[in-house]
C-alpha cells in the first residue's frame, strides 16, 4: 500500500484561479474530474499519464472503455462509513481488469486499511490526523481471510491454510520478540 | 457442532488483537469516540444506558456446554452475574466496563467465540431454526450451509459498511421456525423435482418503522451457487441502497422502490460475477468443502435410533400433572426415533424473558452434559434447548430441570413471550418492556388459564426498532414515547410464518396507545374476547382472522382510563 503525501504528490488537479477549468490542456499527470474527462476524452492524446476522480455515486461500468487510457482512478469516501467505493474498486479490478493505481481519498482512516487493500486499492491519502504507523499495523493482524478478494481470489476452502497459520504464528512470535527487545 | 480449525482459531484471536489495538488507540485519544463507534459495533460493543452492552454471536444458535460455562465465567467476573438471550440467538451482557472489553474478547476467543458483526451496518450473525439438524420435519440440514455462509460473510471487505444492517436467516424444514420472510435475506432449503438441493431466496423482509415481508428473488438457486447469488444481492444493495435517510436505508426499501428492476439487477450481477469476473467462480462451493463442513454436523457419537419401547408422554396415569404438562409443552418431536428435543424455559416469574444468571448458565451446561451430549441451542423465542435427549431420560431431565428453574411448562403460551431489554437497558428504547412483561406474567400466572388460552405469540418491543418482533406477534406490544412518558401500541394478527401463525404478515394496530398500567387489562380483555368468541379448536390467531379486529378493539377500548383522548 502506497501512502500519499499530498504535498509531494505528482498528480495535480486541472484547476485555475476560479476553480476547475472546463477543458484543461493535455499535460502528463493531470488529475481530472469526471466532467473534465468527459469534456476532453475525445481529443485527449494517447500515452499521457492521466487520472480521473470518480464520485462514489458513479457506476464504474460507464468508465469501462476509458480504463486502458487511465493511469489513476481516485475513489472517494465522503464519509468513511459510506462503503460504496469498496464495490467500485472491486469491480474496477475484478471485472474491468484495471491495472492502474486506485487511490482512496476523503475521510480515509487507519481502520479502513484492510478493506481498502482487499478490494483493490493500492494507494491511500490518509486524512491528515491519521498515523501511518497505525495504518501499517492495521494491515497485519490477520493470517488470511475467509472469502476471496481482489488480491487473493480464492476463499479459505480453496487454499492451504496450514501455511498461512504457520506464517502468521511466526510473525506473532517475531513481533513479540521485537517488542521484548525494546527493553520494556 | 462445528469445530474450529487452526485457521478459525487464529482468525478469532487476530480479531481480538485488532480490537485491542483499536480500544487502546481509543483510550489513548488517538482514535476518537465517533470513529471508534462503528468499529466497536462490529465487534458487538454498544454503549447503552448504564454501560456498554456486549452482544456475543452464537452462530445459528449452536452452543456447547464449554462455551456456556465460559459465558457464565464472563457474567460473574465482568458483568453483574447474568446475561440475556436474544431473538437472533445471541447473548448480551449489560454491565461490562469498556476498558475491560479487550480482555473479554480474549476470554471469548478461548472458547471459539466472538462478537464479530453482531452489530453495525454489515452482514449480521446468521440465524436458523432452533431444531435445525434434529427436526422431525427437516428437508435438509441447514447447518453446513449456515457455517459456510458464516465464514463467507465474516469480515467481508466489500460489505463491511453497507447502508444499514443486513440479516440472513436459513430454514431447512417444512415449517418455517426462523421467520425467514422477516429478514433482509431469507433462505429456504428445499429439494427440486430431481432431488437436487437448493434455496428459495427471499429478499427485502424487515421490521422497524416499515414492516415488509420478503419477496421471492429466486425460486431455486442450486446450493453450489448460493454465495454468488447472495454476493449479487448485497452488491446491488451496497451500490444503490439509500444512505440519505437512516429509516429508508434497509434493503426492503430498495426492493419496494425498484420492484422488478431490483430483481433484474440482481440477476444481471449474478451473471456478471460468473461470466466476467476474474476467478468469478471462486465462490462456487465445491462438493469437497461441503463435505468437510457437513462432517462436523453428524449426530453425536452414540446417538442412534432407539426402537425398544419406552415410557411415552401420557402413557402412565401415575404421572404427575406437572410432568405431563412439561412433556406436552417443552418436549418436541425429533428426527431420531427414541430422542426428543427439550426446551429449557427462560420465561418465569421474577426474571426478564430470555435472561439467565451465571448459575443458571452453569446449570444448563450441566444438564446438557448429562442429557444432551454437551450441546445446546439458543431459540428464536429466547429459550435454551437441549437437542439430543433420550426419551427414556425425560423424567430424570424433568426433575433436574425443575430443580434448576427451567421446567416452566409454558412453551408456546402467552407467558413464553418474546421481549427486548427495552428502556431499562437499551439507549434506543422509547419505553420499558421488562415491567410490561413482568406485569403480564403476574396477571397470567395460572397455568390452567394459560392452557385454556393455548398457543399464542406475544411479542413486545420497547421501540420501533422491533427487537422484540412486535410486528410478527399474534399480539404485538410496541413501546412509544409521547411527551416524555411511556405508552404502548397494541397490534393483533401478526405472523412470523410458523405453521400455526400462517403466512408471515405484520399485525394491525387496534387504536391509540395505552398507558403502561392499562396494558395487562387490555391484554386480558383481548384474551377474554377470544375465549368468548372462539369456535371449537380455534387458536387465538384463528379467531382474530375470522372475526376481525373490531370486537377486540371494543374490548380493549373499554379498558382505557388515561388515554380516552384523540391522538
Amino acid at each position: 500500500m502506497k501512502f500519499i503525501d499530498t504535498h509531494q504528490d505528482q498528480w495535480h488537479l486541472a484547476g485555475g484561479e476560479d476553480g476547475p477549468i472546463q477543458q484543461p490542456a493535455p499535460r502528463a499527470n493531470l488529475l481530472l474530474t469526471l466532467e473534465q474527462w468527459h469534456a476532453v476524452r475525445a481529443a485527449w492524446p494517447a500515452g499521457l499519464a492521466t487520472g480521473v476522480i470518480v464520485p462514489n455515486t458513479v457506476d464504474v461500468e460507464t468508465l469501462a472503455r476509458d480504463l486502458p487510457r487511465l493511469a489513476l482512478v481516485v475513489l472517494q469516501f465522503p464519509k468513511w462509513t459510506d462503503g460504496r467505493a469498496y464495490t467500485q474498486a472491486r469491480l474496477l479490478r475484478s471485472r474491468y481488469r484495471f491495472r492502474g493505481e486506485i487511490r482512496a481519498t476523503g475521510e480515509v482512516l487507519v481502520d479502513m486499511m484492510q478493506l481498502l487493500q482487499r478490494t483493490g486499492f493500492d494507494a491511500v491519502a490518509l486524512r491528515g490526523d491519521q498515523k501511518i504507523e497505525s495504518a501499517r499495523r492495521a494491515l497485519g493482524f490477520f493470517p488470511g481471510h475467509y472469502q476471496g478478494d481482489v488480491n487473493q481470489p480464492q476463499p479459505v476452502f480453496s487454499r492451504d491454510t496450514g501455511a498461512e497459520v504457520a506464517a502468521h504464528a511466526a510473525k506473532l512470535k517475531h513481533d513479540a520478540e521485537a517488542f521484548a527487545g525494546q527493553g520494556i | 457442532m462445528y469445530a474450529y480449525t487452526d485457521f478459525d482459531r487464529q482468525f478469532v484471536r487476530a480479531r481480538a488483537a485488532q480490537f485491542r489495538d483499536q480500544l487502546e488507540r481509543n483510550l489513548s485519544g488517538e482514535l476518537g469516540d465517533d470513529e471508534f463507534r462503528p468499529l466497536r459495533l462490529q465487534n458487538g460493543w454498544y454503549v447503552q444506558r448504564h454501560a456498554p452492552m456486549l452482544r456475543i454471536a452464537v452462530p445459528y444458535g449452536e452452543l456447547s456446554a464449554r462455551q456456556l460455562r465460559q459465558l457464565a465465567v464472563i457474567a460473574r467476573e465482568f458483568d453483574r452475574g447474568y446475561g440475556h438471550f436474544t431473538t437472533r440467538q445471541n447473548l448480551q451482557f449489560n454491565w461490562i466496563p469498556l476498558p475491560k472489553a479487550a480482555d473479554v474478547m480474549d476470554r471469548l476467543a478461548d472458547v471459539d467465540m466472538h462478537g464479530i458483526q453482531t452489530s453495525g451496518n454489515c452482514i449480521r450473525n446468521i440465524t436458523s431454526d432452533a431444531l435445525v439438524g434434529i427436526a422431525a420435519d427437516e428437508i435438509v440440514d441447514a447447518r453446513p450451509y449456515c457455517e459456510i455462509l458464516r465464514q463467507w460473510s465474516t469480515l467481508h471487505p466489500e460489505f463491511a459498511f453497507l447502508p444499514r444492517k443486513f440479516k440472513i436467516a436459513v430454514s431447512g424444514a417444512k415449517e418455517d421456525r426462523a421467520a425467514i420472510a422477516w429478514h433482509d435475506i431469507g433462505l429456504q432449503l428445499l429439494k427440486n423435482e430431481a432431488g437436487v438441493v437448493g434455496f428459495k431466496v427471499l429478499v427485502g423482509g424487515g421490521m422497524g418503522r416499515t414492516p415488509v415481508i420478503g419477496s421471492v428473488a429466486s425460486e431455486f438457486v442450486p446450493w453450489q451457487q448460493i454465495l454468488v447469488f447472495i454476493e449479487a444481492i448485497v452488491r446491488v444493495y451496497n451500490r444503490y441502497g439509500r444512505r440519505d435517510n437512516l429509516y429508508k436505508a434497509r434493503i426492503k426499501i430498495l426492493v419496494k422502490a425498484e420492484g422488478q428492476k431490483f430483481f433484474d439487477a440482481v440477476e444481471a450481477e449474478f451473471r456478471h460475477i460468473l461470466q466476467d469476473d476474474a476467478e468469478g467462480g471462486a465462490h462456487l462451493i465445491p462438493q469437497a468443502e461441503f463435505d468437510r463442513v457437513a462432517a462436523h454436523f453428524v449426530r453425536p457419537a452414540g446417538v442412534a435410533p432407539i426402537t425398544t419401547a419406552v415410557e411415552r408422554a401420557g402413557e402412565h396415569t401415575d404421572q404427575p400433572i406437572a410432568y405431563t404438562r412439561w412433556l406436552e409443552r417443552n418436549v418436541h418431536a425429533h428426527q431420531v426415533p427414541g430422542y426428543r428435543a427439550v426446551t429449557l424455559s427462560l420465561k418465569r416469574a421474577g426474571q426478564a424473558p430470555g435472561d439467565a444468571t451465571a448459575e443458571q448458565m452453569d446449570a444448563a451446561a450441566e444438564l446438557s452434559e448429562r442429557f444432551s451430549h454437551g450441546e445446546l441451542r439458543v431459540t428464536h423465542d429466547q429459550n435454551l434447548l437441549l437437542p439430543w435427549v433420550k426419551e427414556s431420560e425425560l423424567r430424570l431431565l424433568w426433575q433436574a430441570a425443575r430443580d434448576a428453574s427451567f421446567a416452566t411448562p409454558n412453551i408456546g403460551f402467552l407467558t413464553d413471550m418474546i421481549n427486548c431489554p427495552g428502556g431499562d437497558f437499551c439507549a434506543l428504547a422509547n419505553a420499558r418492556s421488562i415491567p410490561v412483561a413482568a406485569a403480564i406474567t403476574e396477571r397470567f400466572d395460572d397455568l390452567d388459564t394459560l392452557y385454556d388460552i393455548g398457543d399464542i405469540d406475544l411479542h413486545i418491543s420497547g421501540c420501533i426498532n422491533s427487537c422484540g418482533h412486535h410486528h410478527s406477534g399474534h399480539i404485538g406490544i410496541l413501546g412509544v414515547d409521547k411527551d416524555g412518558s411511556e405508552w404502548y401500541q397494541v397490534t393483533l394478527g401478526g405472523s412470523d410464518g410458523s405453521t400455526i401463525s400462517g403466512t408471515a404478515i405484520p399485525g394491525k394496530v387496534i387504536g391509540p396507545s395505552f398507558a403502561a398500567d392499562e396494558v395487562p387489562d387490555v391484554l386480558e380483555a383481548v384474551i377474554d374476547t377470544y375465549r368468548r368468541e372462539r369456535q371449537s379448536g380455534e387458536l387465538f390467531i384463528d379467531t382474530v382472522r375470522r372475526i376481525g379486529l373490531p370486537p377486540f378493539k371494543t374490548a380493549a377500548d373499554a379498558q382505557r382510563r388515561l388515554t380516552a383522548r384523540a391522538e
